[in-house]
């Protein structure tokens, strides 16, 4: 079981750097930066003039399944860098599991595509 | 030929019950009468053919099926039969075939119904042979639980039937005081079941009575302290019988179950029901011969409800009542019989008494039938003429009640009514048994019997005789009964005048008439009997000695023959050798009640009146039947109700009810509530509980688990 | 390798079926083909049940222990599978009348049901998270599916964030157990835990043990229940109350028995309080419900209690009761949505428990049946209802938990009363009832089918008893 829970001991290090730094770099701001506010400071900014609506504002519907989309291939690439990568030592195995996969993306690509999905319109 | 007898008034009962809407009225009606007439004449056959040494121990089972099986409680539903439940049987059939026939004109018409719309008359019908199934299921039990269920089933009759009226709160009154009054007795019994299994570890009939003598060595802890296991045992027995037979303190019921139809009465609470108490005993004398002490406390009983209810039955006024208590009486004349340990009297008795007393209820039935339900005897008099068939079957009766006969003389056996000649074995056993309580038991007895005499001539002299009282208007309509009431009152009168005459000797003539009837095996015969190579001899071992000779007898084996009799039992024998003057006091009893009711009620009409005032008290005590009733209203209905009540309202009513309603009503409500506003619709709420949830659970984890 | 194929054949049947049907939706007649696609998908369901029930018996592992195939996830399946397919064909008339029936449809229900045969053959954390995360991501679709109603979007969305905060616990859960463990396999962490058991991995247990909660909706993991089942199109609902519960209740007993077997007093307390929880919480708040889609998902809070006091006890026999529960359950509820689907006025789907009153009158033959299953889901007896509560609580008397039994027969007390109000209403009720009369065969068939399997099942069951004790002995030993 140490053995085991050794190996987790660089994960805690990194942990432990992260907080720190966070914390370093927040009180140096607190403590370091000169306060000299005014109205203009402490609004929002927004391009060099003033905020003219609410910053909670609803977006279209299509930038979601876009950005979806995106993802969705975004990942598939993801998956398919170490695949290409090791591309020499893998088995047919391998080779076989990442064309079902892709098969599995396409058909899904065909889908939303005869569905529309694509046309912003 | 025995299940014929046994089911025929079941299957009946169930055809009556529930196929009149099929067969029509009159048919279902047709068809339990003719079930009963058939086991009535095989019940014939079977007596009169029946020999008892003819099988093992005067007694033979046929089994039907196998009943319970718990434990090392093993047993089947059988039938014994043996000289009692011979005797029985044709006690209760012919007089249940009788009364179905009577009910035929008795339930013609009932004003308690309305005849379009409701038909109470298969029910009825259906009742008095389900009644009859269960009277033969109890005297034809081979084991005590068998007996229970028909005792059970009896009771169950009864209560219906006391209740037939059912819009009568009286009846619905009396049907329950019926029950419960029986419960108390049953409660005896059962407990007395339970110890008889508990020593013997069977209930089977045969096993019990072989056990026997060793039961009588043991003893048993019951309650505070240990008693003879034997005395206990039958003690509770009896007060089992107590119940059923209504015996003083539990007899509060039976006058009340007067309100059901007249020819229940007649067939459950005078003529069958009623005596299972003394069969009971009768059945149990194996047990009973070896419990002294029980045995004289059945005779106090006996005597003091055969005097008690004598003296209550001189005041009454309903024509119902007064043969009501004049059961009770005769019933406690059983238990002395049976008390003294002559239980061939007392089935004798039990036999005589059922064909007269029904006879006497049937007889009143057709009187208050003929005066359109009228049934109090001031309103009556001077019937003979308009009831000529009744009143000759009512004078028959009171003639046999009574103990008309000629004394003294002897040809073969005594000349004169079944009363007479079975009333006057009671008095005379109790006389020649000598003990402290049946000496006491025999001037009682008496005393009863002078008592029996008024009042059963007091009811006929005020019924028959003198002016024609009440209402006018139902004398001029008074008719005399239908002929399918009066046949039976025939058919038992000849019963009542020739029972006592005929039967005398197989019940009462002698020790060895009496064993040969009943089967009796005596202990070298029994063990003759056991080698199958010799030949029966019967009668031989017994020398009487009618010429004031010691008298012996020899012993006998428990279970062997349908009655014990015990080595030092002698009172059959010397009940025959009582001086004269006992012999003739019942009839001199007899006929001073006679007189006494004669000045009375036709010569000086005016006298009870004139008594009744000058010894108020003493009316008011005996017409209040002895305030028995009002005691126990103050002694157990008062607490009970207020017991009831305070359970009711406090018990029941605000803490269960209370507590479940404030449960269901309050908190389960408050908690729905709670769950519908935690239900708020936001996500967060949602996250939220599931945080805490698994915030409880990984505390939880943490408490309690990774030990 | 072919083997491994060979054991998770009925699954890839499925996927392809699914992925074939939407390419032939999408470019063939669109939704045009939808009710076609009901009627084939359903026979495939079908068929595919009777080939996982007719195969043969034994045990196989896929891919090195991370796909079992026993007796255990056979009697899953097949349960799954039927009823998935029975809702299918509830579905089709209600949906198409609606304008709801896009053929999307009957392609989710496949794949979620796909979801749910790798949940119950999960021999591995990281199958056990996929085969639950298909299953989610279908039903987040198909909760959703009545696009342009609020009500259903909101419960589209209400069940995704929840399940997703749901899958955060349950991964968090898999990765500490994974910390301790050093494997995901559940062969390799029931050896973790043998003899000294860490901690952490019981806090992964109670994390995991949180996320199936949220799965079967018990308490206090069920409060997305009530909104969904509201919200969602009806047949979506009755689907939701059967199939993914047999799945995930299958999915519950292989971890705890699978990779937990070792350390039952641990995870036993856990199941007791959510189970406990489940069936008071379920019993008391229905009371207060006018919409009969939330009193069935408060009934099934409640169910699921009574399913999770038969995992409770931690023997094979407290997973055959479970296991004969939910087969009970799952038919008991095919009925009963049957007839909710049922209801209706002027063509217009009504939710109301009052529309109810005096619909004896109306219906007779309607009214009787939803009677007996009202009767059997109270757990009267003498109707199968009873019987499988009987068996749970006899498994947790047996396995020592008697109180539970005691709190779970308290609790059945008081949800008697809210069935019992429905059937007040039907037969006492003080209005005349303006529902509807005759209506879509199909539902009229289920109805009574399911309401004579309580009345004929007690004689045995129909065997389901004998398959549970099989598949509890595969599970446990």
């Amino acid at each position: 079981m140490e053995d085991l829970l050794r190996e987790y001991l660089p994960i805690l290090i990194f942990l432990g750097i992260a907080v720190g730094l966070g914390l370093v770099l927040i009180l140096a701001a607190v403590i370091v930066a000169p306060k000299d506010a005014d109205p203009e400071k402490l609004s929002a900014y927004e391009c060099g003039f003033n905020a003219f609506d609410d910053a909670r504002m609803k977006f279209d519907v299509r930038f979601y399944l876009v950005s979806i989309l995106f993802i969705i291939f975004d990942l598939e690439i993801a998956f398919l860098f170490p695949w290409a990568v090791a591309f020499g030592d893998l088995s047919d195995v391998a080779f076989w599991s990442m064309m079902v996969f892709l098969t599995v993306l396409t058909l899904g690509f065909a889908y939303e595509w005869k569905k529309g999905a694509m046309e912003w319109e | 030929m025995e299940t014929i007898i046994l089911f025929a008034p079941l299957v009946g009962a169930l055809i009556c019950g529930f196929g009149w809407r099929v067969i029509g009225e009159v048919a279902a009606q047709w068809t339990a009468t003719l079930f009963l007439f058939l086991a009535a004449i095989l019940s014939w056959v079977t007596f009169l053919t029946f020999d008892p040494f003819a099988h093992e121990g005067g007694a033979y089972t046929v089994t039907v099926l196998r009943w319970i099986e718990s434990g090392s409680l093993a047993t089947d539903w059988a039938i014994r039969m043996d000289r009692l439940t011979a005797t029985m049987l044709i006690v209760i059939t012919t007089v249940s075939a009788l009364v179905h026939l009577y009910s035929f004109g008795y339930m013609a018409h009932d004003d308690n119904f309305d005849d379009a719309r409701e038909s109470y008359r298969p029910r009825f019908f259906a009742y008095l042979s389900f009644f009859t199934f269960a009277m033969l299921m109890l005297v034809t039990a081979d084991n005590l639980v068998q007996l229970f269920f028909g005792w059970e089933g009896v009771g169950l009759a009864s209560y219906l039937l006391i209740g037939f009226y059912f819009r009568k709160p009286s009846a619905n009154a009396a049907a329950i005081k019926a029950f419960v009054v029986n419960r108390v007795g049953d409660f005896g019994l059962a407990l007395g079941i339970f110890a008889i299994f508990l020593m013997v570890d069977s209930i089977s009939f045969n096993d019990i009575f072989a056990a026997a003598p060793e039961l009588a060595e043991k003893e048993i802890t019951f309650l505070w302290t240990t008693w003879p296991a034997i005395e206990l045992i039958c003690f509770l027995l009896f007060i089992g019988a107590m119940g059923k037979s209504a015996q003083f303190i539990l007899h509060t019921w039976l006058p009340d179950a007067m309100e059901g139809p007249t020819p229940v009465s007649a067939l459950i609470h005078a003529a069958t029901m009623v005596t299972a108490g003394v069969f009971l005993v009768c059945r149990m004398s194996p047990l009973m011969e070896f419990a002294d002490w029980t045995q004289s406390f059945i005779v106090w009983i006996g005597l003091i409800t055969a005097f008690f209810a004598a003296t209550v039955g001189l005041v009454q006024n309903d024509i119902k009542r007064v043969i009501a208590y004049s059961t009770c009486s005769q019933l406690g004349y059983m238990f002395v019989a049976a008390g003294v340990g002559v239980y061939s009297v007392a089935m004798f008795h039990l036999l005589t008494h059922a064909f007269f007393k029904a006879m006497l209820f049937l007889g009143a039935g057709s009187v208050i039938h003929g005066m359109h339900h009228e049934q109090d005897m001031r309103n009556y008099g001077g019937l003979r003429r308009k009831m000529p068939y009744t009143f000759w079957a009512m004078m028959v009766g009171t003639l046999a009640i009574t103990g008309v006969g000629i004394p003294l003389l002897y040809l073969g056996f005594p000349v004169g009514f079944a009363g007479f000649v079975s009333k006057d074995a009671i008095i005379e056993s109790a006389y020649a048994a000598g003990t402290d309580a049946s000496i006491v038991a025999f001037w009682g007895l008496v005393a009863a019997a002078l008592m029996t005499s008024f009042y059963s001539w007091r009811l006929m002299f005020l019924t028959f005789y003198g002016e024609a009282r009440g209402d006018h208007h139902t004398h001029e309509h008074a008719h005399e009964s239908p002929m399918v009431m009066v046949a039976p009152l025939g058919v038992l009168a000849v019963g009542a005048i020739f029972a006592g005459m005929v039967f005398y000797k197989p019940f009462f003539g002698s020790d060895a008439s009496v064993d040969k009837f009943f089967g009796n095996m005596k202990v070298e015969e029994h063990a003759l009997a056991e080698d199958p190579v010799s030949p029966l001899m019967l009668g031989a071992a017994h020398a009487a000695g009618e010429d004031g000779k010691e008298h012996k007898r020899a012993a006998q084996v428990p279970g062997q023959g349908a009655i014990y009799i015990a080595e030092d039992n002698h009172v059959l024998h010397e009940a025959h050798l009582v001086p004269k003057w006992v012999k003739l006091s019942p009839f001199l009893a007899m006929l001073a009640g006679f007189l006494l009711a004669y000045q009375f009620y036709i010569r000086r009409p005016d006298w009870p009146e004139r008594l009744a005032e000058n010894q108020r008290y003493l009316y008011n005590f005996l017409l209040n039947k002895w305030y028995v009733d009002e005691i126990y209203d103050f002694l157990f209905v008062k607490p009970a109700m207020w017991v009831g009540t305070f359970l009711w309202k406090k018990g029941d009513g605000a803490t269960i009810d209370g507590g479940l309603n404030g449960l269901a009503m309050g908190i389960v409500p408050f908690f729905t509530r709670l769950a519908g506003r935690a239900q708020s619709g936001y996500i967060f709420t949602y996250a939220f509980a599931m945080v805490l949830g698994i915030l409880v659970l990984v505390t939880w984890m943490t408490l309690a688990g990774g030990n | 390798m072919s083997a491994d194929l060979n054991i998770i054949l009925p699954e890839i049947f499925l996927s392809i079926f699914a992925m074939l049907g939407l390419v032939v939706g999408a470019y063939g007649g669109k939704d045009k083909l939808a009710a076609l696609f009901v009627w084939v998908t359903s026979a495939v369901l079908v068929a595919t049940a009777a080939w996982i029930g007719f195969q043969g018996a034994g045990t196989g592992r896929a891919f090195g222990g991370m796909f079992v195939d026993d007796g255990f996830a056979r009697f899953a399946k097949v349960t799954i599978l039927l009823a998935g397919a029975a809702i299918l064909l509830m579905s089709e008339s209600y949906m198409a009348r609606r304008d709801l029936l896009r053929f999307e449809y009957p392609l989710l229900i496949v794949l979620a049901i796909v979801g749910m045969m790798v949940m119950v053959s999960a021999g591995d954390l990281i199958a056990l998270y996929m085969g639950l995360e298909l299953q989610s991501l279908a039903l987040y679709v198909v909760a959703a599916l009545r696009r342009d109603s609020v009500k259903s979007t909101e419960a589209g969305l209400k069940y995704f964030v929840l399940g997703a905060l749901s899958s955060g616990l349950l991964l968090y859960g898999a990765s500490l157990v994974y910390g301790f463990a050093g494997t995901t396999l559940f062969a390799g962490i029931i050896e973790a835990a043998e003899g000294e058991t860490p901690l952490g991995l019981l806090f992964g247990l109670a994390f995991i043990c949180a996320g199936l909660a949220f799965k079967i909706s018990a308490a206090p993991f069920h409060m997305w229940t009530p909104d969904v089942y509201e919200g969602s199109p009806t047949p979506v609902t009755a689907f939701f109350a059967t199939a993914p519960k047999v799945a995930a209740m299958g999915l519950f007993a292989r971890v705890v028995h699978d990779a937990f077997g070792g350390v039952i007093g641990d995870w036993q307390q856990i199941l007791a309080v959510l189970s406990v929880a489940s069936m008071f919480l379920g019993a008391i708040a229905a009371i207060g419900q006018t919409n009969i889609k939330r009193l069935m998902a408060y009934s099934s809070i409640a169910h699921m209690g009574y399913a999770l006091m038969g995992l409770a006890a931690g023997t094979a026999q407290g997973v055959e009761a479970m296991l004969i529960y939910m087969a009970i359950y799952v038919t008991m509820n095919i009925g009963t949505f049957a007839f909710i689907l049922s209801m209706e006025k002027d063509g217009a789907p009504v939710v109301e428990i009052n529309a109810l009153s005096l619909y004896s009158k109306r219906e007779p033959m309607k009214a009787l049946a939803m009677l007996v299953l009202l009767f059997s889901l109270a757990g009267v007896p003498p109707l199968v209802g009873f019987f499988a509560k009987y068996s749970v609580l006899l498994a947790a008397v047996d396995a020592g938990l008697a109180w539970l039994a005691i709190l779970g027969v308290v609790a059945s007390v008081i949800g008697a009363f809210y069935y019992l109000r429905i059937v007040y209403l039907m037969y006492f009720g003080a209005d005349e009832s303006e529902l509807d009369t005759g209506g879509s065969g199909i539902l009229w068939g289920f109805l009574i089918a399911s309401a004579a399997a309580m009345v004929f099942g007690v004689v045995n069951l129909f065997g389901v008893e004998g398959a549970a004790a099989a598949a509890a002995a595969a599970l446990v030993n």
